[in-house]
């Protein structure tokens, strides 16, 4: 029904999101990459001369890089592991018929719309303070020494306040899921004599597997910039423990004012988050054809 | 869906559920009870978890002494604005791929969505710098221009599998009736799009109020939204607990709601359609 009219309304129609996107890509892109090659630093103003490869090198070779990455690869995947295993065993629970499903379900859901500076400053001061949090008087509650989270385990603890924001979206997407299976394909098999675990795993696995790579990789995406919640807890520290890729990025850029090193930095960034993100779109790209 | 079970494993799994939805809901439950204790009574040891007498003197102090509302007011204006205006950019495009798809339609549709795999941090420092020159670091007008970028492909996605659900075929038995372009738009299409598009601002509102890379990094005191007011908090100021409550209570509570609403268009928005 398309006339050659209505096609160039269209193209107009779409043009002005498709030309603001590629602005905000290409034009801030470019010019991390152009000053990635230069020796740009903010406290040190002059010309800014091409040095090639050097801010590339200085930032590969410099330990905390090797830290960030470390830490970096445990924020995501500790993330990942707790938020799908727990999500899979939480949306199996709330798929079960009970009093107050609705309300239970608000109640799991819930931290999800908490932004991220106050989950960490709450976790951080009333939970995990080694004075006045509440896990300190539970340890005393039960005879224990209290135990330093941010310090002493720094990067679990940022690996625990993470997850509890994020076990909700998994939750609710693997639920969704769960919900859309065909009821009379396990009564079936039950009836044929499955039992619970077999059920599980050869009827309910294989159902979830599409929803889990859409929560792995959906979460990856967001878990790579995992910033706020390190900023307000520990600042990265002590030393490097607790400093990712983002926020390693972050402080040569605005705290040591370094642009050159601090843009190489981006562009590693970016070229990790696009191994990631090939993935993330061929499955979405399949969607769109069913 | 009536499954039949018995009663004994229905309290079962409500028992069990229960506890556990509690267990992940305590950490607000807490923030929100402390904010109503003294400072005394939120430290207090062993913990006080009901029986403290109720204030509301955190609330007026955080408002007097940190202008809290000012705050409020900048996350109103930057996650509503910057909703209505990618709404405004993204209505016609989705519009138009949805009911006059060309060939390019999908990898237009996929390169949009490729633009938010790009990690924020490695734009930062151009971004950063050129709010600088343009003067516009710590102003609302910054933040809202750069939240609608952010959150555009989002937007244009979910119109796009909201709009794709209308059957092309009412437009032509409206056309065959004689209505007129305008009417069209106006009595047909208008009507059976404004749930997805209200959908689609709950979400991105909640996305936007909630950020907090951009916020934290290109404000400062004057157009701070509350992720960055809040953080304010990480200095030893944080150790006034029931202050600290009641300034997260406020912060998180318009948005606890809102997202409770928008439970469902969570899962399709959050996933490009490919969870429904």
């Amino acid at each position: 029904m398309a006339t050659q009219h209505s096609r160039a309304a269209a193209r107009l129609m779409i043009s002005p999101s498709v030309l603001l996107l590629l602005g905000w890509m290409l034009i801030p892109l470019g010019m991390t990459i152009y000053f990635s090659l230069l020796r740009y630093n903010l406290l040190m103003p002059g010309n800014n001369p091409y040095v090639g490869w050097e801010n590339y090198k200085y930032f590969l070779t410099d330990p905390a890089f090797t830290a960030a990455i470390v830490n970096t690869l445990l924020l995501v995947g500790g993330v990942l592991l707790i938020t799908v295993v727990g999500g899979v065993l939480l949306g199996l629970l709330l798929d079960q018929p009970m009093w107050g499903q609705g309300i239970v379900r608000i109640l799991v859901i819930a931290p999800f719309f908490v932004m991220p500076t106050v989950s960490a400053l709450v976790w951080k001061n009333m939970f995990m303070n080694p004075v006045n949090g509440l896990f300190a008087y539970l340890a005393q509650f039960l005879g224990l020494e209290p135990f330093d989270f941010l310090a002493q385990a720094p990067l679990m603890s940022i690996i625990g306040i993470v997850s509890w924001q994020w076990l909700p979206f998994a939750t609710l997407i693997l639920l969704t899921a769960m919900q859309s299976l065909d009821r009379e394909q396990l009564e079936a098999a039950e009836m044929d004599g499955a039992g619970p675990f077999s059920r599980f795993f050869y009827i309910v696995v294989p159902h979830l597997a599409r929803a889990v790579t859409v929560v792995v990789l959906i979460q990856t995406i967001f878990l790579l910039s995992v910033f706020a919640e390190i900023l307000v807890t520990t600042n990265g520290g002590p030393g490097n423990a607790s400093t990712n890729l983002t926020y390693l990025v972050y402080a040569e850029s605005l705290l040591r004012f370094d642009v050159g090193t601090g843009s190489a930095g981006g562009v590693v960034a970016i070229v990790l988050a696009n191994i990631v993100a090939i993935f993330l779109m061929r499955m979405i790209g399949k969607n769109l054809e069913a | 869906m009536a499954r039949r079970v018995s009663t004994q494993r229905m309290a079962l799994n409500t028992a069990v559920a229960w506890v556990i939805g509690l267990l992940i809901f305590f950490p607000i439950l807490w923030t929100i009870l402390t904010s109503f204790k003294t400072e005394a009574q939120a430290i207090a040891d062993p913990p006080i978890f009901l029986g403290f007498n109720w204030t509301f003197e955190n609330y007026i102090e955080v408002q007097e002494r940190s202008n809290y509302f000012r705050h409020f007011v900048n996350s109103v204006v930057i996650s509503v604005g910057s909703t209505l205006l990618g709404l405004v950019i993204a209505v016609p495009a989705a519009w138009a791929m949805a009911f006059v798809p060309g060939k390019r339609t999908k990898d237009v549709l996929m390169w949009m969505l490729s633009t938010k795999m790009l990690p924020p941090v490695g734009v930062l420092v151009p971004i950063y710098l050129m709010f600088r020159t343009l003067g516009l670091l710590d102003t609302k007008l910054g933040l809202v221009i750069v939240l609608t970028l952010i959150n555009l492909p989002i937007i244009i996605w979910m119109l796009y599998t909201y709009f794709r659900e209308i059957p092309g075929e009412i437009l032509e038995a409206a056309r065959m009736d004689g209505a007129t372009l305008r009417g069209e738009v106006v009595h047909v299409l208008l009507p059976m799009a404004v749930p997805g598009m209200a959908s689609t601002v709950l979400l991105n509102i909640i996305l936007a109020w909630n950020e907090a890379f951009w916020t934290l990094n290109l404000t400062a005191a004057k157009a701070a939204p509350l992720t960055a007011f809040i953080a304010s908090y990480s200095s030893p100021e944080g150790l006034f607990y029931a202050k600290l409550s009641a300034a997260s209570t406020m912060a998180i509570a318009p948005i606890l709601i809102m997202g409770w609403f928008s439970q469902k268009q969570l899962v399709r928005g959050l996933t490009f359609g490919a969870v429904k």
